[in-house]
């Protein structure tokens, strides 16, 4: 599917599911997501991430809902599945679908200006670079003498310097490779949203509402 | 023809009432390869950057007098015609790439100058094979080396077909094989395709029988001037007496005795691809000792290990204790690393806060004051106090950075690439700095450098990083 449209859909039921109290769309949502994942060949260690870190408030909202809420258990069961949805909604966008095509496709069919569908792309290629910057920064602070911790503003001070430093010098060398903002640009690989991407995009839109509309508990 | 000329070009910086570039008059010929040399920080870049269009753009302010390719103005041409007039090639390789990988990048840049699409696989294909890296095509660009990155970035460029090309130092930081092939490269640009190449470079090793016209950007008065034969000879004679060490190197006893470091068992394999393995070796101490080799061999990556940033196997002692037992900081203040990249040291803002900060957590009190203020001078960093150190030239703050870790004075200063963007001045300089910091304050130091001219009398023994091993050798 086309990832533009996905992700369209993703929010889309995201932001439903966080005004209804249906458990059981939200576990039909959690299978078929999962099923979904799993044919296109997660590994498990993601899989086990998934399952394991959004447990700490998963089970936070259910205890504190079901303990303290005037809701009810019921409620505190949907709150809990609501956010695994979520977890599992957000990955079948995240683990399959690739940045640069998104951007492709927010660009030629989004109609969103290259500079930000490019803007943002750079941004997320310079993600690792950031990780081993944060390790950069803490070492070379012990060369200077200081300890830095993951609370030391001096730490953020000095990447937000890297980054609007990087920022410059990729604004630069974008410029330099011939990329001039809001002048129209050619094409290597055409991303279009066809007649199965709507029908899918419909089809599964849909079929959510019904569910909604028709399963209540 | 696209003679690029230089007209009545004057500029200075933001803040500053110094002209950097005063009144230049100079025509960088048609179809020539022009080699624009001087001392770092002279104002080469902000030339480049100039007739490359990118100032005044990501600069605070615009120069005076003009720039014209041919007959046109650089100002007359359109934001998206720059590139149909020149390319530029940047000198750090991290920092030049937008996407992910090299077909990624190549055809972002065929889109940005709208290639027809049937016609960029035909393109990038001949660009690649050009620069001899068709089998980097699908590569992500993180993981290449300095010397890939920049052949990288010379294929954009010839991709991008631009008639005037221009280089800021674009060899600074690779390997002396990557640096002949690529200039190799550029000059068959010039002579079979019709380029007009610009580089500006203070080494000028290479050069000599290569380049059609020498210009030399004189740091005092500030202005460009077109050398002749003899002059140009020379100043490529100076440069190559510069560049051997002659000298016959010590080889330590094979005992303990003075080693300050000791590697036993050794090995290195970050990602499981073995880069070092050594029973038994030893650094030794209140001595320089130097580290050469190829790039992308694993010199960095040794003083990653020695620092205690990356795993490795077997032991590293420092003082006859397992450096494993240290605590991280009290470690960092017996064995500081230099790094490579001057920036990733600054913690601060301004020249003072980073002269301060070294001064506050300064590990002795070795150095005064009045010593420092005179160092920089000696240096042409005076009255920069309030000066932001990102804003310093890449010269200028490999300067900064080593004055500030000399303040620190640790008892083992490890330096990578401690002289990259330096001129031969303030190499020497530097190198009398660190010869004084050994024999005053008994500092053990561990340099890999692939500038060799001018350390001779800094250096006790030399190290050959090759076949993942470390061998002390008498000759360079």
């Amino acid at each position: 599917m086309n990832p533009g449209m996905k992700l369209l859909l993703v929010v889309l039921i995201a932001l439903e599911i966080s005004f209804t109290q249906s458990l059981v769309v939200n576990c039909i949502l959690i299978a078929v997501c999962f099923v979904y994942i799993m044919v296109k060949r997660m590994n498990f260690k993601t899989l086990f991430m998934l399952i394991f870190w959004p447990m700490f408030p998963a089970v936070g909202l259910f205890v504190s809902q079901w303990l303290y809420g005037s809701a009810g258990i019921h409620f505190a069961w949907v709150l809990f599945t609501r956010i695994y949805a979520y977890v599992f909604l957000g990955a079948t966008f995240t683990l399959t679908s690739s940045i640069t095509d998104l951007a492709l496709t927010l660009e030629q069919d989004f109609r969103l200006p290259s500079k930000f569908a490019y803007g943002v792309l750079a941004a997320f290629n310079l993600m690792p670079k950031i990780r081993e910057e944060v390790q950069i920064i803490k070492t070379s602070a012990l060369m200077r003498g200081e300890v830095f911790h993951v609370w030391s503003p001096k730490l953020y001070f000095k990447a937000i310097l890297s980054s609007i430093q990087w920022s410059q010098n990729l604004a630069e060398a974008m410029t330099s490779h011939g990329f001039v903002e809001d002048e129209p640009r050619t094409h290597y690989r055409i991303i279009r949203i066809t007649g199965l991407d709507w029908v899918t995009f419909v089809g599964l839109f849909v079929i959510v509402q019904a569910m909604l509309f028709l399963i209540k508990y | 023809m696209t003679d690029v000329v230089i007209h009545d070009f004057n500029y200075q910086y933001p803040e500053s009432d110094k002209k950097v570039l005063n009144n230049l008059n100079l025509t960088f010929k048609d179809n020539h390869f022009s080699l624009l040399s001087g001392p770092s920080g002279s104002g080469k870049s902000t030339l480049l950057y100039f007739i490359a269009g990118l100032y005044p753009r990501f600069i605070g302010n615009d120069a005076t007098g003009s720039i014209t390719f041919g007959d046109t103005n650089i100002k007359e041409i359109a934001n998206n015609q720059i590139s149909a007039h020149v390319a530029m090639m940047f000198q750090n390789p991290n920092q030049q790439f937008a996407m992910d990988t090299v077909i990624h990048e190549m055809t972002f840049v065929l889109e940005n100058i709208r290639t027809e699409p049937a016609k960029m696989d035909g393109i990038i294909t001949r660009s690649l094979a050009f620069c001899g890296i068709t089998k980097l095509r699908d590569r992500v660009i993180n993981t290449l080396s300095g010397g890939e990155k920049q052949r990288v970035a010379l294929a954009c460029i010839v991709a991008m077909d631009a008639p005037v090309i221009v280089l800021d130092e674009p060899f600074a930081s690779i390997d002396p094989d990557s640096r002949t092939d690529l200039i190799h490269k550029l000059k068959d640009l010039q002579e079979n395709h019709g380029k007009t190449i610009i580089l500006a470079d203070h080494d000028l090793g290479d050069y000599e029988d290569l380049i059609d016209e020498f210009y030399y950007l004189d740091p005092t008065s500030h202005q460009i001037r077109l050398l002749n034969h003899d002059e140009a000879a020379k100043f490529f004679a100076n440069f190559e007496s510069t560049q051997r060490i002659d000298k016959r190197f010590a080889l330590p006893t094979q005992s303990d005795d003075g080693a300050i470091l000791k590697l036993r068992n050794f090995k290195l394999d970050p990602h499981n691809a073995l880069l070092l393995s050594l029973d038994q070796f030893n650094f030794y101490k209140q001595k320089t000792t130097l580290i050469t080799g190829a790039n992308g061999i694993g010199k960095s990556t040794l003083f990653n290990a020695l620092t205690k940033l990356l795993p490795y196997e077997g032991t590293i002692e420092y003082d006859n204790k397992p450096i494993k037992r240290f605590k991280p900081l009290a470690y960092a203040k017996n064995v500081t690393l230099l790094f490579q990249d001057a920036e990733s040291q600054f913690l601060n803002v301004t020249v003072k806060e980073e002269l301060d900060l070294s001064f506050k957590n300064r590990f002795n009190q070795n150095y005064s004051h009045e010593q420092v203020a005179k160092m920089l001078a000696q240096l042409g960093m005076q009255d920069r106090d309030d000066q932001v150190v990102y804003s310093l030239s890449e010269g200028q703050k490999k300067k900064l950075q080593i004055v500030e870790m000399l303040v620190m004075c640790p008892p083992v200063l490890l330096l990578d690439e401690p002289f990259k963007g330096l001129d031969y001045k303030s190499l020497r300089l530097i190198t009398a700095f660190l010869a004084e910091a050994k024999d005053k304050y008994g500092q053990t130091q561990i340099v890999i450098s692939h500038q060799l001219a001018g350390l001779e009398d800094l250096v006790d023994y030399h190290a050959t990083f090759q076949n993942q091993t470390l061998t002390y050798q008498e000759v360079m």
